[in-house]
Order: structure tokens, then C-alpha cells, then sequence
């Protein structure tokens, strides 16, 4: 057995090292933090709280301006608002379609084996594979089709690519539901239609919410589907941050200002489903 | 419940479904594939069913591209890199973690907070923080290198702009394999380690005897799944660097989506992500193999 030194040795290095993990987590956001609240000239300098505290890095993201002037960076950048309206728009229109498609399917995988096991397979193949090989084909497809730069194609191309979430996150859920209470709403003389609206899906309305929150997460953050399919009209946040970081050169506040906006929501989302992290990004391989 | 599904429970369950992924995905999956048989590109000012078909010539140009089989070998390391150092923290920190200790739900969550940002405010995170007067310099190298720190322009030199890209994926995915890791051991059971401390084992062999062996599936799952998201790393470069200093930090998917966008030689950029399919699909069916189907 261990002495009663070593173990506090040993609890000492491990609170030491838990420690300088946390910084190490803390420091880049903090820097980020800080940069957002600083005047133009506190951007180069090393300490971390500004002297003058300022907003003005975050009403110019809302402006539409050509910064000429500041460190010779000259660009005439769009205001975020329609952006971030955008965003919001495709990323709740697909979510909702997505998590519905998923529901009805992970009903029939999980009761009655329907897709089959490759059908579901299949669908992970859609997630697994790299975005970049895809965007060929969708934009020559959506070139022919007339859908690029809409909502509408953007929101289609999300719910595909997303809807194998929502299959598997809700098979878990359905599959945890005893199958008796269906039975016995059919035995009530319900129609199976009307047990999967009636009886099922309010059950499973827990696992709605975490599969559509993941789902809103992911499609969210997704940069290079809307980088390549978009270009005026229905531009998203992740491209708008994209152009502003690329050539705006060195506006650091104002970026890291849209740096804080990009993150609020999928960082309140994210801890709201903290505890489903896990599964979700396995595809429920892993239980959290 | 009956095995064969009512009409319309079976309707319901596959008809949006396939509805969905055969409208967005299938078809431009099949246009991929022919185009990738053609020349074509929009210049040339005729719809690409009216393309001559050249066969092979485009797989062939791949193979003899340097810059593809560059991006190829970069994204490779890349992948490699971070998924091990990634999974070493993360399983190292997973452990850290396992007991009891004061402050623990806060060390957690501020663990993974870098998992749920979206890559590209981690890029503008990182590119902010390895600016010349950035605190990457101005802080810490300034304080062991003084004045000269200041002088370092990590996104001028192949090196130091790969090394960005590295430290940046670090950052956000570790704490991915920090949380499979400590579900995996938390779920190890209690009994099994107390036998194993009774019968006088030391903690590292429990580790590696008891802990282990029962991980090793969500291990294998964890890898895999890395290993594929940061294959496709498009985000970070695109960002950070935008592939520079020229063209050495460019990965595969920048390549496929310049050659796509930029130089619009669309049959060229199908024909490559054919290849790169074609690599991920072999892959992946070894993973559902051995996760999946062996031993069942």
C-alpha cells in the first residue's frame, strides 16, 4: 500500500494537471473574449482585461462600411444581420425535417427492422464520407436545377446529410419504450397510425428534443456545403465568418466580436444536452 | 407485434426517407460518377450530358498529380497526428478525471467546451491567437525568447503554419476523446477493479489488465470516427491559412474544392473524389466489419 506522502504527491499532480488542461481550454477563449471588448489600440498589446472598455467592435459588425483606414485594411463588408437570419432560417427549416424524417424511420427500424441492416448502414455512409467529395456533383446538380444560392436547396442538402442522426439518436430512445403500451393502444382498436402519433411519439418527445438540438448544433457549424452553394443571397454565418477572418486582414476586435456571436448558440445547446454528447457524435455506439 | 410492418407504418418509415436521400444524394452521386468520365468544365459553354467522354484520362491525371498526391500524404499526417496526440490527452485526462476530486463538474464542462464551438470560430480563434502580436507570442515565447518573439509569423513558414492547423484541431477534439474515453471507463465495473486491488495488482497493471481489455471496442469506435472527421478537414486551412504559405498546407478536401471552384475543372475534381470515395469506403467497411459483424 501507497504512504500517506505519495498520495498527497499524487492528488497534488493530478489537481495540477487537471489544472493546466483547464487553461489550456481558457486561455484562447479568454484571449478571444477580451479582444471583442478592446479599442483598436489595445489589440496588439499582452494584457488580457481592456483599459477601455468598448462595444464598438460588435455595432460595426452590424453596420455595412468599407474600413479604409483601419491598418490599411480596406474591404466593404456586408452587415451580419442577414447572415445570421439565414443561419437560423436553414438551420431550423432542415433540423425539424431531418428529426421528423429520423423519427418515422428509427419507428420502423427499431419495430420492425424496415430499411433492413444495410438500408441503415447505408445512411452512416452519408456522414462518415467527406463533404468535399459531394460538392461536385450537388453543385453541377443544383446548378441544373436552379437551387443554387435558395434556402430551399440548402435546407434539402441539410436534412439529408443530417437525417442519419436523427435515425439513429431516436432509435435508442424507441427502442427503450416497451413495446407493450402499443400493443395494447391496438388492442384498443387503434389504427397503427394512430398509435405511432398517439402513443409513441409523445414518449419519445424527450429524445425529439436532443436529437433536433444535436442536429441544430451540427448543421449550424457546417461551413463548406454553404461555402460552395451560396454566394449572395442565402449566405450563412459560418461563410459570412469565413470571409470576414480570410480578407478582412487585421480587423482582430470586430473578429473576434462575430467569433462571440457564432459560438452563443451552439454553446447554449451543447450544455443543454451535455449528457447526450457522446451519443450523438457516436451515432448512439456509445451510451453517455 | 407483428413482424411485417402495416402498409402504412412501412410507407411512413421509408418513403421520406428515401425520398430525401435519393433527391439531394443519390442522383448527384450518380452524376459524379459519369462525370468523372468526361471532360468538362462550364467554360467550355455546352451542358455537361453533351461532354465527350474520355474515359479514364482524369484517375490516370490524379495518380501523376503531384499536388493531389501532396495533399493526399499532408492530410494523412494530419490525420494520423492528431488523432494519436489526441487520443493519448484525451485517455490520459479521461483517467485524471475517473474519481472523486473537488471542482470535478466544472473541470468537465469546461473540458468540453471547445467541442461544441463551430470550427470556424476555432480557426478564428487560433488565427487571432498566433498573430505576430498575438499572446501565443507576445506572451509566452516573449517571456523565454524576449524581443525576437515578436518576429515569428507562424502563417509565413510550411512548418510553423502546419503546426497551427495541428494545435487547432488539438484543441477542439480532445476533449471529443476525453468524453468516449470517460464513459468507457466510468462504465468499467467497480467490482472488477476492487477484485484486482485486492489481489495486490499495482494501478497500472489494473489499467492495462482490467481497464483496458474493456474499453478496446469504444477505443477502436473513437479512432475511427476521428480519424474520419479529420480527414476531412477543410475548416481550419480554409481559414487559418487558406492552404498557404502557397500551396503547403493545403489538404484534400481544400484541393478537390479549388479545383472544383476556383479552376471550375469539374470532371478533374469528380474524378478525384472518386478515389478519395473509394480509400474512405474500403476503410469504413473494415470498421463495420470488425465493430459489427465479427464474432456475431
Amino acid at each position: 500500500m501507497k504512504s500517506h506522502g505519495t498520495r498527497i504527491l499524487l492528488s497534488a499532480l493530478k489537481y495540477i494537471a487537471i489544472g493546466v488542461f483547464v487553461l489550456w481550454v481558457l486561455i484562447p477563449v479568454a484571449w478571444v473574449i477580451s479582444l471583442a471588448f478592446k479599442p483598436y489600440a489595445e489589440w496588439r498589446v499582452s494584457y488580457f482585461i481592456p483599459k477601455n472598455f468598448t462595444w464598438n467592435n460588435f455595432v460595426v459588425l452590424f453596420k455595412s462600411e468599407a474600413f479604409v483606414g483601419i491598418m490599411g485594411a480596406t474591404a466593404i463588408v456586408e452587415p451580419v444581420t442577414k447572415p445570421l437570419v439565414n443561419s437560423l432560417a436553414v438551420t431550423s427549416f432542415s433540423t425539424i425535417i431531418a428529426v421528423m424524417i429520423g423519427f418515422f424511420t428509427a419507428y420502423g427500424a427499431s419495430r420492425y427492422n424496415t430499411p433492413g441492416p444495410f438500408g441503415l448502414f447505408f445512411t452512416l455512409l452519408t456522414r462518415m464520407l467527406p463533404p468535399a467529395t459531394f460538392v461536385t456533383p450537388i453543385m453541377v446538380y443544383y446548378s441544373n436545377l436552379r437551387l443554387l444560392d435558395t434556402h430551399f436547396g440548402l435546407i434539402m442538402l441539410y436534412s439529408a446529410v443530417t437525417v442519419t442522426y436523427g435515425i439513429w439518436i431516436l432509435k435508442g430512445f424507441i427502442d427503450a419504450i416497451p413495446i407493450e403500451w402499443e400493443e395494447a393502444a391496438m388492442l384498443e382498436g387503434a389504427t397503427p397510425i394512430k398509435t405511432l402519433f398517439k402513443v409513441v411519439l409523445p414518449i419519445a418527445r424527450p429524445g425529439l428534443v436532443v436529437a433536433g438540438l444535436f442536429i441544430f448544433l451540427l448543421t449550424w457549424t457546417e461551413l463548406l456545403f454553404a461555402l460552395v452553394l451560396t454566394n449572395v443571397y442565402a449566405v450563412t454565418l459560418p461563410v459570412h465568418i469565413s470571409k470576414y477572418v480570410g480578407a478582412v486582414g487585421q480587423l482582430y476586435g470586430p473578429q473576434a466580436a462575430l467569433a462571440l456571436i457564432g459560438s452563443v448558440i451552439p454553446i447554449a445547446i451543447g450544455y443543454a444536452i451535455q449528457k447526450h454528447l457522446v451519443t450523438g457524435f457516436t451515432f448512439g455506439m456509445v451510451r453517455g | 407485434m407483428p413482424e411485417k410492418p402495416p402498409r402504412e407504418v412501412k410507407y411512413l418509415a421509408t418513403l421520406p426517407v428515401n425520398i430525401l436521400l435519393n433527391a439531394v444524394l443519390i442522383i448527384p452521386f450518380a452524376i459524379m460518377i459519369y462525370l468523372a468520365f468526361l471532360k468538362w468544365s462550364p467554360a467550355m459553354g455546352m451542358p455537361w450530358w453533351e461532354a465527350p467522354i474520355i474515359g479514364l484520362t482524369n484517375f490516370a491525371r490524379a495518380l501523376g498529380d503531384a499536388r493531389f498526391i501532396a495533399a493526399l500524404g499532408r492530410t494523412a499526417l494530419y490525420t494520423v497526428g492528431v488523432v494519436a496526440i489526441e487520443f493519448f490527452l484525451g485517455l490520459a485526462l479521461a483517467y485524471t478525471m475517473l474519481g472523486d476530486f473537488i471542482g470535478k463538474k466544472a473541470a468537465i464542462a469546461i473540458t468540453i467546451y471547445p467541442l461544441m464551438l463551430p470550427p470556424v470560430v476555432v480557426a478564428t480563434i487560433f488565427y487571432l491567437m498566433f498573430q505576430s502580436y498575438g499572446p501565443v507570442n507576445n506572451l509566452f515565447l516573449r517571456a523565454i525568447m524576449g524581443e525576437e518573439a515578436l518576429r515569428i509569423y507562424w502563417f509565413l513558414k510550411p512548418d510553423t503554419a502546419f503546426i497551427t492547423l495541428l494545435i487547432a484541431d488539438i484543441w477542439q477534439w480532445t476533449p471529443f476523446m476525453f468524453l468516449i474515453m470517460y464513459s468507457a471507463l466510468s462504465a468499467v465495473p467497480k467490482r472488477l477493479v476492487e477484485a484486482a486491488e485486492v489481489l495486490g495488482a499495482r494501478s497500472f497493471t489494473i489499467f492495462w489488465r482490467v481497464r483496458m481489455p474493456l474499453i478496446k471496442p469504444l477505443i477502436v469506435v473513437a479512432l475511427v470516427l476521428r480519424g474520419l472527421e479529420a480527414f476531412k478537414m477543410f475548416d481550419y486551412a480554409f481559414i487559418m491559412t487558406g492552404g498557404g504559405p502557397g500551396i503547403t498546407t493545403e489538404t484534400v478536401s481544400m484541393y478537390i474544392y479549388r479545383t472544383a471552384i476556383l479552376y471550375t475543372d469539374i470532371s478533374y475534381a469528380a474524378a478525384m473524389s472518386l478515389m478519395i470515395l473509394a480509400m474512405i469506403i474500403v476503410i469504413v467497411r473494415a470498421f463495420i466489419w470488425y465493430f459489427f459483424e465479427k464474432g456475431r
